[in-house]
């Protein structure tokens, strides 16, 4: 929009602005006051149990109130339940040497974070954590002569509150200042300077980063405010609004349910996540990745195998694919074909079925004991095979499922792309007394190459993204040689012991990956389309 | 399709005939195969998936169809078309509304949020399913149907609004004109005049949302922990899971579960090939 907005009244216009833009920073700013509370509430929850565990060791009374203390004894599991193992607790304040069984039917219900924390205290040592619960509790153990020492704190009172009274403090403060530079003719810096008051509580609850952060988004709104590109942009979005709001709905659901996710996707490349606790890592998971972490090339777990496993399984499928899909096409537009109709209905189903039933379905074909295939073999007078025991017949299996699967989509587009050529050309070949074979290379393959070229690189993109078949019918096995960069990065994040960092790395560079491959794919399209 | 008219047809080589029948013959045969394998395996008795590699079934029997219907495959069902229609609902609200503001406003952004469209699609689903995971969780939306249906109806918003912005833009702009001159505001005219005459559109799009959303497995498995609270999908494959398959089940649920969205199939197929070579790219 190049036409000048209608002068607007300065006083509403540089009070919109600041107020849009407190609204903004002030819902950054509750998130970082809340943060910062949990994290102050964190440390002095954790701080209040390590003091009652080290007061339970020294067979005091915890000055804080607690919910469960008690040092426990190590595990012995019992004769009729070797699986069960049991635990005694002596309780504080206890005479020497008396203890009681911990857990039971009539036991305090506080026992089972004493007999989690023991167990926990048995894996790692003395420790100091807050509960997963979400209560708000810390609990800390430390060693004794006769076993942890645990304590857990009591479940905290109301958290302390927003300071309300310093923000309305501040927000009056703003409009005061706002009106009187925009009274003044100097709204620019008005709506800057009332912003920038709001780095103060910004300092206190997210440091110097935020209230820095917070200072230049203020300038920034200044300068936007005073040169009139705020106003500029109300006037558009005023102008435009019907439509607005007619997309409005659409770009929210995708901007928070994609946009938003792949977002979150990217930064969690660069933080380790390991039993609930994320960390900031850099580019770890991508220097892991990248230099195979140590292993080597023929291992599966190696980022390079499993590429080259990922391409192989791509370039194999698309090759078969275009040559079925092409042949089944070529064959279903002879003229003099009967039951051309009920071919191409038939010939399609594997597309109409849903892809994990399909994968299921080969899946138990290719079943060494029961499986159809062996069957067929056998009955050919040749040995069943163990499909899924070897990295060749099981990466044979996947690629037979995903043919089958996938020629359909092909042969349907090359079917389109037929039915587009001119019959005269034929007619004109044959009159000047071309060759079947000779037709074929000359007209119709050149002619089929613009309208399959899209086809080919939407169908690799499909291939490489491809997870069913490979989740479903290999599973990745044996070892996981079989699995390709969308089902590695699967099993990082859910089968692994959630290394959400690593998997979220991978995704990236899958992304990046597509990415080339489909501008590089589009430059090759529109090339030939040009040519 | 029927034959094209074709003046003067040379009759061809009887080496081409046969060549060519027994191209396609072998093809039809490789795609029946299974299918026939599951049909097979849904009316014979066992649970394993196949003895033989005949594809006749040597005893006939309703055992399976009759064990779905004691087992709780109805409350399953329920739940994939209660997931399913509140897809479509979403979906096509959220994708009619876009589209008619693409195809019949000009304003400053709009070829942005055409290619934005475009490019999403991009994203292969098996990569969103981590952040989707942590954000659902951070939602307490995991292990719910309604996170699945707002995730479903997302993956599905592209092609629609490819598919419906055609639609609108081959509707008359003088009727809408003359609407606006009668005095009628942009939401009366929207859902008076233009949904009514995109009536066939809006069907293509449904049923496509629909087929989406009834044949999402993988982040149906990875979000719904609850047993109970399965989709056709994730109860398939766990009936021929590692330790207790049963085949004849999987068949017979297999069957139900494909040939309503098999018909759908053939229906839309001839707008699925335009919608998706147009340039959409579908992960």
């Amino acid at each position: 929009m190049t036409t000048t907005p209608p002068p607007r009244p300065p006083l509403r216009s540089a009070l919109r602005d600041a107020g849009i833009a407190a609204v903004v920073l002030l819902l950054i700013l509750f998130t970082a006051f809340v943060r910062h509370r949990n994290g102050e509430h964190a440390s002095r929850e954790r701080r209040r149990a390590i003091e009652a565990a080290q007061a339970v060791a020294r067979g005091d009374t915890p000055v804080h109130a607690t919910s469960a203390i008690g040092v426990v004894r190590p595990a012995l599991s019992s004769k009729d339940h070797p699986y069960l193992a049991r635990r005694k607790v002596i309780d504080p304040g206890a005479r020497a040497g008396r203890e009681r069984a911990l857990g039971g039917p009539d036991a305090p219900a506080a026992d089972k974070l004493l007999y989690d924390a023991a167990a926990r205290y048995d894996r790692e040592g003395p420790f100091v954590a807050m509960l997963a619960d979400g209560s708000g509790r810390a609990v800390a153990a430390v060693t004794t002569a006769r076993g942890p020492a645990i304590a857990v704190t009591a479940p905290p009172g109301t958290p302390e509150g927003l300071p309300w009274l310093m923000l309305v403090g501040l927000v009056g403060l703003g409009a005061a200042i706002v009106s009187a530079g925009a009274v003044s003719g100097r709204g620019g810096i008005g709506v800057g300077v009332a912003l920038a008051a709001l780095a103060v509580p910004a300092w206190m609850w997210g440091g110097a980063m935020l209230a820095g952060a917070t200072g230049l988004a203020a300038a920034g709104v200044g300068v936007a405010h005073a040169r009139g590109a705020t106003d500029r942009f109300a006037a558009a979005i005023a102008a435009n609004r019907v439509a607005l709001s007619f997309l409005a709905p659409a770009a929210i659901a995708m901007a928070v349910l994609v946009l938003v996710p792949f977002a979150v996707g990217l930064v969690i490349g660069f933080y380790d996540h390991h039993h609930g606790q994320w960390t900031f890592v850099g580019l770890d998971n991508f220097a892991k990745i990248l230099s195979g972490d140590g292993r080597a090339f023929d291992d599966p777990l190696n980022f390079w195998f499993i590429l080259g496993v990922t391409v192989l399984w791509t370039g194999a499928n698309v090759l078969f694919h275009v040559v079925i899909g092409t042949t089944l096409a070529l064959a279903l537009r002879q003229p003099w074909l009967r039951l051309r109709g009920l071919f191409r209905v038939l010939l399609i189903v594997p597309w109409a079925i849903p892809n994990y039933i399909t994968a299921l379905i080969w899946k138990g074909m290719f079943q060494g004991e029961y499986g159809a295939v062996n069957s067929l073999l056998e009955g050919v007078g040749l040995d069943g095979v163990s499909w899924f025991s070897s990295w060749g017949t099981a990466f044979a299996a996947n690629v037979a499922t995903n043919t089958w699967l996938g020629f359909p989509f092909m042969m349907v587009v090359a079917l389109g792309a037929l039915e587009s050529i001119p019959r005269d050309l034929y007619e004109a070949a044959e009159v000047d007394g071309a060759s079947a074979w000779q037709r074929l290379t000359q007209i119709t393959l050149p002619h089929l190459r613009p309208a399959l070229a899209p086809a080919v690189i939407l169908g690799s993109i499909w291939t490489f993204n491809m997870f069913n078949v490979i989740y479903l019918v290999s599973g990745g096995k044996p070892g996981g040689s079989t699995d390709i960069l969308v089902t590695d990065a699967y099993r990082w994040a859910f089968e692994r012991g959630e290394r959400y960092g690593m998997a979220a790395a991978l995704g990236t560079i899958i992304f990046l990956i597509l990415l080339l491959w489909t501008v590089f794919g589009t430059r090759v399209t529109r090339k030939e389309e040009a040519a | 399709m029927s034959a094209p008219a074709h003046g003067r047809t040379r009759r061809p080589s009887a080496v081409a005939m046969i060549a060519v029948y027994a191209a396609l013959a072998v093809a039809t045969a490789a795609v029946l195969y299974p299918v026939l394998l599951v049909v097979k395996k849904a009316f014979e008795p066992g649970r394993q998936f196949a003895l033989s590699a005949s594809p006749v079934p040597e005893d006939v029997t309703l055992e399976h169809f009759d064990g779905l219907l004691g087992a709780s495959f109805a409350q399953h069902a329920l739940a994939s078309i209660a997931v399913a229609l509140a897809t479509t609902v979403v979906g096509i609200f959220l994708a009619c509304t876009a589209a008619y503001a693409l195809s019949r406003f000009r304003f400053p952004g709009r070829r942005t949020a055409l290619t934005t469209f475009l490019v999403v699609q991009m994203f292969p689903a098996s990569l969103l399913i981590l952040p989707l995971y942590v954000l659902l969780d951070q939602l307490h939306l995991l292990n719910s149907l309604t996170g699945l249906v707002l995730v479903y109806s997302t993956t599905a918003i592209p092609f629609c609004v490819w598919t419906l912005k055609g639609y609108f833009d081959s509707l008359p702009r003088e009727l809408l004109e003359a609407a606006r001159v009668d005095g009628a505001g942009p939401a009366r005219i929207f859902f008076t005049i233009v949904l009514p005459l995109a009536r066939p559109g809006i069907a293509v799009t449904a049923l496509f949302s629909f087929m989406t959303a009834w044949n999402e497995f993988i982040m149906a498995s990875t979000f719904l922990t609850d047993e109970g609270k399965y989709t056709l999908p994730v109860l398939l494959q766990s009936s021929v899971g590692q330790f207790s398959a049963d085949w004849g089940r999987f068949a017979a649920g297999a069957i139900v579960t494909s040939v309503p969205v098999m018909a759908l199939f053939y229906v839309l197929q001839k707008y699925l090939v335009g919608g998706l070579t147009a340039g959409a790219v579908k992960g």
